[in-house]
């Protein structure tokens, strides 16, 4: 199976044909509580984009909702223009580490090899084709060498790369992180941030459940602040605000340090220069 | 628009109300039902509970119009397993008399008769057999064989405390029972005598008896076979390999004509047995069913004691190739 | 023991069939076994078996019948049933799985127990011998019922094998499998009916409470040895097929030994076996690992003291020092025993009297045990 190593140019944003994700009013409850209430979430193509918020904003529940893992009260979903059902061999899932019991006998290889299920359909065994998409998938994430290692032997940072590997090896348009850099070492970290500069090089889009404030400029093109509800979402330039971090975090934001010029350099992204903050206390 | 939630949160509360209705109600019929178990009443049939099918019979002969009789173990049930329902301990606790097997035949009702010794007239027919005559269990010191009932000169004598538990209940009888007693002890005399006759028509070397558990140890001692079986004295016991094995080795040695299936207990247990003798190149037959520890049906044959025991004789010597004789 | 003799107790047709029914059951609850186990669903096969009685005593009922076709499909029925309540329990509220299990497991046995004790109130001398269907007796196996056996193992387990990356993928990562477009609720609803058909073909061999052994023991003692899936499955199969026979060869061994119980002996027995020797995660070899750490622990800490010591002189090999002093600076062991070593590795020179050097082998260890100490393997916090 054969892929373009480029995307035509992603459509210009906002413009709300050729979304990559299109959310519209997704509403979830658990036991009457909500946990994501009329949530709407444009995004288009060919860019990375950070969900942040409190504990118990409802980031998790986003990604499953939007991927279909919890139902939803209420809300449409559609993946580059269609639902869910139809656009699943567009969509790929990192989820969290603690999701699976890593005691599990099989190897990463194995592992990574389940992200080709889905082409091979019903009752046909994975052969060499798949063998060899899953171990270059593992070369992308520089874990080829551990191939064989059982999962539960890898460390923390490894067994994040090898959800990763099964996520690349579907090759979607499309691939939702949860947290992904979670508790892992700094090799793990400057891999995983290579890998979405490449993904975004080719043009797909990662949407990522981000914990840690501080990078979120550095990373990510876009951001969408949750908390229940969607407080704001948009490029990082323009949403990133302290506004929308006090809205966000409701008030639980202890103190703001600013280290440099607030107001943003243009296009700087990544320039810590033009970075806002120093710490967030949430 | 603000997130109102639309539903009102469900408690346990209706749910734990009815729960806690419920129990009291149940509570409260308990105790009535338990208001008038002293009272005895005089006016109509003495009340009798017996266990098994066998003790009711002698009962229902012994007592005859003075008595109404109710079994609890009706055919095809096995006493060594039977538990008492609610419903049996009722029927127990109201009975003016209570007879049962003994020597633990209704092993798991042992607690239940034991209380109900203590403020009801109960008795066990076993205590009318002297000791002597009892079978010991191999292994179980101070245990003995409870299948007393198929040697019929034993259940003669265990008749005996059927008529003494009537009268010492209904002293007004006691005349009355006598007779029925020594009129049924008389048919008990003629049944064992029948029995011996038409079991020495059974040729010697077939005189084996092989059937599931170990149930007819006193009707071999008593009319002369050997008996062979896979289960130990109670059907709880659990046959091994081993068991299966030197049975059937024993069985084709022997060239015995055929095994026998027990009314009370599955069949499967002697179709294995058949099908390792077979294998042993020896054509065993299945006898056919015998009535091991309980009567057949209310409107078969073997209804009664009497009618058990003729069946059960007929098909045995009949398949050890004894003389097919008129009834 | 001579052939002829080994040919002549195989010969035996009880024998045979038992232990090829034993076997049956043994490998078919084994592989299915792995499964539950990884889904953490071991103990559903107990709650399936005692769930079973009422289907039993209902086909009795309706039909009269006391052919084990019927009984087996009454079982696996009611089997079944249970078992989707078990899920759909969990699934429905916030009771947790073990609770569900115990619940679905006491009511349905208790209806099942209700409907016997009304059975055996009727008129009816064919109804014997229904409770012992399900407490089962192996040494009575016909060689019909091990065909039946077979064929519902068999199934089973063909079944398993054809969707078999399906319920790996299933019981690894249901949520991703979801993602994949499996239908996951349906896959569930399968691979429990297929423990159902495992559980109820033993069932009328081998009884309620030893079929639960079956499907938990092989599967734990096979987890020992592997470390893949396939392999698992297969060991397990063959730790089943093991117990059963090996429990019928010593219930035909000595007599009065059931041997339904015998085949769950010979399992616990694997599973015992399987939980100390096994090579990487048996207790000894854990124990062997942790014993030889600590005494190349030791050893070092000696190394690094010596090294200590000789870093405090001009040239370190030649400096003498006594065994005493090491012994002070010793956290506790023998310090003796660990200098022979040293003496033996070459990284430690006996200069007579008691007094020790280090060598220049031992110094370059004692640098790269330092070094690589110095930069360690654990993941830095991220900043």
């Amino acid at each position: 199976m054969t892929h373009p190593d480029t995307r035509p140019a992603p459509a210009a944003p906002h413009t709300g044909a050729g979304l990559a994700v299109a959310v519209h009013d997704l509403t979830v409850a658990y036991r009457d509580k909500p946990v994501l209430w009329d949530v709407d979430l444009e995004v288009p193509p060919g860019l990375l984009l950070a969900v942040v918020g409190p504990n118990g904003a409802g980031k998790s529940t986003l990604l499953k909702a939007i991927l279909g893992l919890v139902p939803a009260a209420a809300g449409q979903v559609l993946i580059h223009g269609e639902p869910l059902a139809r656009a699943r061999d567009r969509v790929g899932y990192v989820p969290q580490r603690g999701s699976v019991d890593w005691d599990f006998p099989t190897s990463a290889l194995d592992v990574v090899t389940m992200g080709t299920y889905r082409r091979l359909g019903w009752v046909r065994r994975p052969g060499r084709r798949e063998r060899e998409a899953a171990l270059s998938a593992l070369e992308r994430v520089g874990m080829a060498a551990l191939a064989d290692r059982q999962i539960s032997q890898l460390s923390g940072g490894q067994q994040q790369r090898v959800f990763l590997a099964r996520a690349l090896v579907q090759d979607t348009d499309v691939t939702f992180m949860d947290e992904p850099f979670q508790g892992v070492d700094a090799v793990t970290e400057r891999a995983i941030v290579d890998l979405l500069k490449d993904l975004r090089a080719r043009g797909r889009t990662v949407v990522v459940v981000h914990h840690d404030l501080q990078t979120v400029p550095d990373y990510f093109d876009w951001v969408t602040l949750l908390n229940v509800r969607r407080i704001a979402s948009g490029p990082v330039a323009e949403v990133f605000t302290e506004e929308n971090l006090r809205l966000a975090y409701g008030g639980r934001v202890g103190f703001l340090e600013r280290k440099a010029d607030p107001t943003p350099a243009p296009g700087g992204r990544d320039d810590p220069a033009t970075s806002h903050f120093g710490r967030i206390r949430p | 628009m603000t997130p109102t939630a639309t539903r009102k949160p469900r408690r346990g509360g209706a749910a734990a109300d009815l729960l806690l209705a419920v129990s009291l109600a149940a509570l409260a019929v308990g105790a009535t039902g338990c208001g008038d178990a002293g009272e005895r009443r005089r006016d109509g049939p003495l009340s009798v509970v017996a266990t098994t099918g066998m003790v009711a019979d002698a009962a229902a002969r012994i007592g005859a119009g003075r008595v109404r009789v109710v079994g609890l173990m009706g055919p095809g049930v096995d006493p060594h397993l039977y538990k008492a329902s609610e419903g049996d301990v009722r029927r127990l606790q109201e009975a003016d008399l209570v007879l049962y097997n003994g020597l633990h035949l209704e092993a798991r009702m042992g607690e239940v008769l034991g209380h109900l010794g203590a403020d009801r007239p109960t008795r066990d027919v076993a205590s009318a057999v002297a000791t002597d005559d009892l079978r010991a269990v191999p292994g179980f010191s101070g245990a003995h064989d409870p299948h007393i009932w198929f040697d019929v000169r034993l259940w003669r004598d265990a008749v005996v405390a059927v008529g003494e538990a009537l009268a010492a209940v209904d002293p007004d009888g006691a005349a009355e029972y006598r007779r029925h007693l020594d009129a049924y002890r008389a048919e008990l005399d003629s049944l064992d005598a029948w029995v011996r006759r038409r079991t020495a028509t059974v040729p010697e070397p077939a005189r084996v008896l092989a059937t599931a558990h170990d149930a007819f140890g006193y009707f071999g001692r008593a009319y002369g076979f050997e008996i062979r079986a896979l289960q130990g004295i109670s059907t709880a016991t659990e046959a091994g390999t081993r068991d299966v094995q030197d049975l059937a080795a024993f069985l084709a040695d022997r060239r015995v004509p055929a095994v026998f299936v027990e009314s009370s207990v599955p069949p499967r247990t002697v179709e294995a047995l058949q099908a390792a003798v077979c294998a042993r190149g020896h054509e065993v037959r299945i006898g056919g069913s015998l009535y091991s520890d309980a009567l057949g049906d209310p409107d078969g044959p073997a209804a009664t004691y009497v009618g058990m025991v003729r069946a059960n004789v007929m098909t045995i010597v009949e398949a050890l190739g004894g003389a097919k004789e008129a009834p | 023991m001579s052939w002829d003799a080994v040919a002549a107790f195989w010969s035996d047709y009880t024998l045979r069939t038992v232990a090829a029914g034993a076997a049956v059951i043994g490998a078919t609850a084994g592989v299915l076994g792995v499964f539950a186990q990884l889904r953490r669903q071991s103990l559903l096969g107990d709650a399936v078996s005692h769930a079973a009685l009422p289907g039993i005593a209902l086909v009795f009922l309706l039909t009269g019948s006391k052919e084990p076709a019927a009984l087996v499909a009454g079982a696996a029925a009611t089997g079944w049933l249970g078992a989707l309540c078990v899920t759909g329990i969990v699934r429905s509220s916030r009771v947790p799985a073990d609770s569900a299990l115990g619940l679905v497991l006491s009511v349905f046995f208790g209806a099942g127990l209700m409907l016997l004790t009304w059975i055996q109130r009727r008129p009816d001398a064919s109804q014997a011998g229904l409770d012992r269907f399900l407490f089962g007796q192996a040494a009575t196996l016909l060689t019909a019922d091990v065909a039946t056996m077979a064929a519902l193992g068999g199934g089973a387990v063909l079944v398993l094998v054809l969707l078999w990356k399906e319920f790996k993928l299933l019981s690894f990562d249901p949520a991703y499998a979801a993602l994949l477009g499996l239908p996951v609720r349906r896959l569930d609803i399968l691979l429990t009916g297929l423990l159902v058909a495992a559980v109820v073909a033993g069932l009328q061999a081998v009884g309620v409470v030893l079929m639960s052994a079956m499907l938990v023991a092989p599967a734990a003692a096979a987890r020992q040895w592997t470390d893949r899936l396939a392999p698992m499955a297969a060991l397990a199969a063959l730790f089943g097929a093991a117990a059963g026979v090996g429990g019928a060869v010593a219930s035909s061994l000595t007599a009065r030994t059931p041997t339904g119980p015998a085949i769950v002996l010979a399992a616990t027995a694997i599973v015992l076996v399987s939980l100390v020797l096994a090579p990487r995660r048996g207790l000894l070899a854990g124990a062997w690992r942790r014993w030889r750490r600590r005494r190349d622990l030791r050893l070092h800490a000696v190394l690094l003291d010596l090294h200590a010591l000789a870093g405090q002189h001009g040239d370190p090999t030649a400096a003498p020092h006594a065994a005493a002093v090491l012994r002070a600076m010793a956290a506790g062991g023998s310090v003796r025993r660990s200098l022979r070593e040293l003496a033996g590795r070459g990284w430690a020179a006996d200069a007579g009297g008691d007094l020790w050097t280090i060598t220049a082998d031992g110094r370059g260890e004692a640098e790269r045990f330092l070094a690589a100490r110095a930069v360690d393997g654990r993941p830095e916090a991220s900043p």
